[in-house]
């Protein structure tokens, strides 16, 4: 009998790939089976943290935007509170609701990213370019308030910097009108649709011990069963005033982390609702002089961005620029931790479908 | 009623220009604007623009936003093995001159140091009027008889 | 529920604890290199499962590194922030890939782009740089304006100057 020799083949699930945006993974398979992954990030990385130490405070809540490409309202928001709470600064009420405002719209607009990029990898064509144009609702919003359609460069330390307009208030109650409608036909031409079920149930499932030891947060650690919401544990901005549900799941695979972002949209629309009915007259922003430039002290402000829990680390020593900031990613730990333990095991084909039901963002890992 | 006449191509490079095909590289933060045009927003399809997975099957290469150095030598490669004639589009102002990260370690300044760049789209990220009129701009200079390389 | 966390840690590590502040829902312990390793031990096992992040900053003037390691426990609802300095001539420290397992990928970025030697780690490969050959880009010595003005740009060209 002759010798077989057995050997193991190793792809590249490479930077220029369909459904990898821009991360490279090595994969080593057998056959079909995945025996294990190993990634390779870093095609994003811009050394930001280093860039921010050489720009005074308010040029960095310009920067910070492009931290995170697909929920870029969250950095701002993290970064700006992070300095006030070195200053002491308290930030009107009229200003802490649009915050919030603009906050749970970036929610609403990473979630339908998302929703267009899982469909795009899955091979459904038809919900991508659904999805992508759904978008262009938020994005309109976003240009009315802002001025700018993806990176809004809108808020400022003290509360943000103009006010909405009756315009903005009247549109945005239209968008969401038009979005919820478009959930329940999300329900049943995505969700519901036995192909997408299929290819996502059992899939790439994780128990909540191995998820919280893994350092899993956001919609992946909630599909789990652990109800970790910053935005309830921790509230910051207009949170406290608002009711809304955390949604958990107990079954860990890819469909639940689906279905938790797909109630998440309907949780934000209904934040956004009450937010724009109990809408406070009065100031947006608070005055500053030149002492808020020159601060002393460390902060560590926690704040949950669409992918998970984002925080930012500021140390700053009395001069303009800041000594140090650290920005703590959601993103690093789905793709470079629990990426590799959920791809062991699989086969070639889920390998996408497990990636984007993580949602990740090369860019906020890269930073 | 007035009588329709089939539209006849009459050469090979107005054949080209309306059916480009772009390799799907997700470059970097300067493609979220690009998602319109993919998606119904804008919707590229209509003037025969498809991304494609392989280098090979390509004419177009958008670079669009920064590239690192780590990223430069993939660019570098996916672009050679692109057939002739090829196109480059560099979009957003990370690729012209650096822009918002110009000081950073990890970035090249301008993209036209590793390939050749035939149009430049500003903005940061452009809009997604300005890129429409800078592929229709290409599509014209192909029909135009624009050589590639 | 704090006050019991800080008065057991008082109790087990009586000279280890340089510092500790409580506000807010959150402790922070500033705390000596020898015993940090048990310090986090001991945090884990009253319940503080989830890690957030390392931190690393480089104080030069004063020649030491500050690892801050932030925890979250789901239970409590708390945040615990532990600060240990090591000098920054021989920058080693233990790993804390036992205890979570999620730590090995911060280690690993901060191996890349501050130089600390974490003792453990089962892959301090290069992560976000390939054949970078200066010394780590975060390290407060690297001035990366001037790097990008000799690799970047010719010796008479303006570029824009921001700060000085």
């Amino acid at each position: 009998m002759e010798e077989r020799e057995i050997a193991f083949l190793t792809i590249p699930f490479g930077p220029q790939h369909p459904a990898s945006g821009h991360f490279h993974a090595l994969l080593k398979v057998d056959g079909e089976t995945v025996l294990g992954l190993e990634p390779h990030p870093g095609y994003l990385h811009r050394g930001f943290e280093k860039l921010m130490e050489y720009r005074v405070h308010p040029q960095n809540c310009v920067l910070v935007d492009r931290a995170d490409v697909l929920d870029p309202f969250s950095c701002e928001l993290g970064y700006a509170n992070a300095i006030e709470k070195i200053a002491g600064l308290e930030i009107p009420q009229r200003g802490r609701y649009i915050r919030t405002i603009m906050a749970e719209l970036g929610r609403i607009l990473s979630h339908i990213t998302w929703i267009g990029v899982l469909s795009m990898v899955l091979g459904f064509d038809s919900a991508n370019k659904i999805a992508w144009g759904d978008r262009e609702k938020i994005l309109r919003l976003n240009e009315i308030a802002t001025g700018g359609r993806l990176y809004p460069c809108y808020l400022c330390i003290g509360g943000v910097r103009r006010d909405i307009s009756q315009e903005f208030v009247d549109e945005t109650s239209k968008a969401l009108d038009y979005l919820e409608g478009q959930l329940s036909f999300y329900d049943y031409f995505v969700f519901k649709n036995e192909t997408f079920v299929m290819r996502m149930e059992k899939v790439g499932r994780m128990s909540a011990e191995e998820a919280i030891d893994l350092g899993a947060t956001g919609p992946n650690l909630r599909a789990c069963g652990i109800d970790y919401d910053v935005r309830k544990d921790e509230p910051y901005e207009a949170y406290p005033e608002v009711e809304f549900n955390v949604i958990t799941r107990e079954e860990g695979d890819a469909y639940a982390r689906s279905l938790c972002r797909r109630d998440e949209i309907a949780e934000s629309i209904s934040i956004v609702r009450q937010l724009l009915k109990n809408l406070p007259d009065g100031s947006y922003r608070v005055e500053l002089g030149p002492e808020c430039i020159t601060l002393e002290g460390e902060s560590y402000f926690c704040l949950e961005s669409a992918r998970g829990e984002k925080c930012f680390h500021v140390v700053s020593d009395g001069s303009p620029c800041p000594y140090r900031v650290k920005i703590r990613a959601p993103s690093f730990l789905h793709t470079l931790t629990e990426f590799p333990y959920l791809a062991k095991g699989s086969t070639i084909a889920d390998i996408p479908a497990i990636y984007w039901s993580l949602d990740s963002c090369p860019a906020d890992m890269d930073r | 009623m007035k009588k329709l006449t089939p539209k006849v191509i009459k050469s090979k490079s107005e054949a080209r220009a309306w059916s480009v095909w772009v390799i799907n590289y997700f470059t970097a933060c300067g493609f979220m604007e690009l998602l319109p045009w993919v998606g119904s927003g804008y919707d590229m399809e209509r003037f025969g623009i498809l991304p494609v997975p392989s280098p090979r099957h390509a004419d177009v290469f958008i670079i669009a936003g920064y590239v690192t150095t780590k990223a430069a030598k993939r660019i570098k490669m996916i672009y050679d093995q692109m057939a002739s004639p090829k196109y480059v589009l560099a979009l957003g102002s990370c690729p012209m001159t650096g822009g918002m990260y110009w000081d950073s370690y990890a970035t090249i300044k301008r993209v036209d140091e590793i390939i050749p760049v035939d149009l430049w789209i500003e903005g940061c990220p452009p809009k997604p009027e300005n890129i429409g009129h800078g592929i229709v701009m290409a599509a014209n200079a192909i029909k135009g008889g624009l050589k590639g390389h | 529920m704090i006050s019991d966390i800080e008065s057991r840690l008082k109790s087990k590590f009586p000279d280890s604890l340089l510092n500790v502040v409580s506000k807010d829902k959150r402790i922070t312990f500033s705390v000596k290199k020898e015993k940090f390793y048990s310090i986090l031990s001991e945090l884990k096992d009253i319940g503080f499962d989830h890690l957030s992040d390392v931190t690393a900053v480089d104080y030069i003037d004063e020649q030491e590194f500050e690892l801050i390691y932030h925890l979250w426990s789901h239970r409590e609802k708390i945040r615990a922030i532990v600060k240990v300095r090591i000098p920054r001539e021989v920058p080693t420290v233990k790993s804390v890939v036992g205890l979570w397992t999620g730590a090995q990928m911060h280690e690993r970025e901060d191996h890349e782009l501050f130089g600390i030697n974490f003792e453990g780690n089962p892959n301090l490969a290069e992560l976000f740089l390939e054949d970078w050959e200066e010394i780590p880009p975060f390290r407060k010595d690297f001035d990366t304006r001037k790097y990008v003005k000799e690799k970047y740009y010719q010796e008479d060209e303006q570029y824009p100057i921001v700060k000085g």
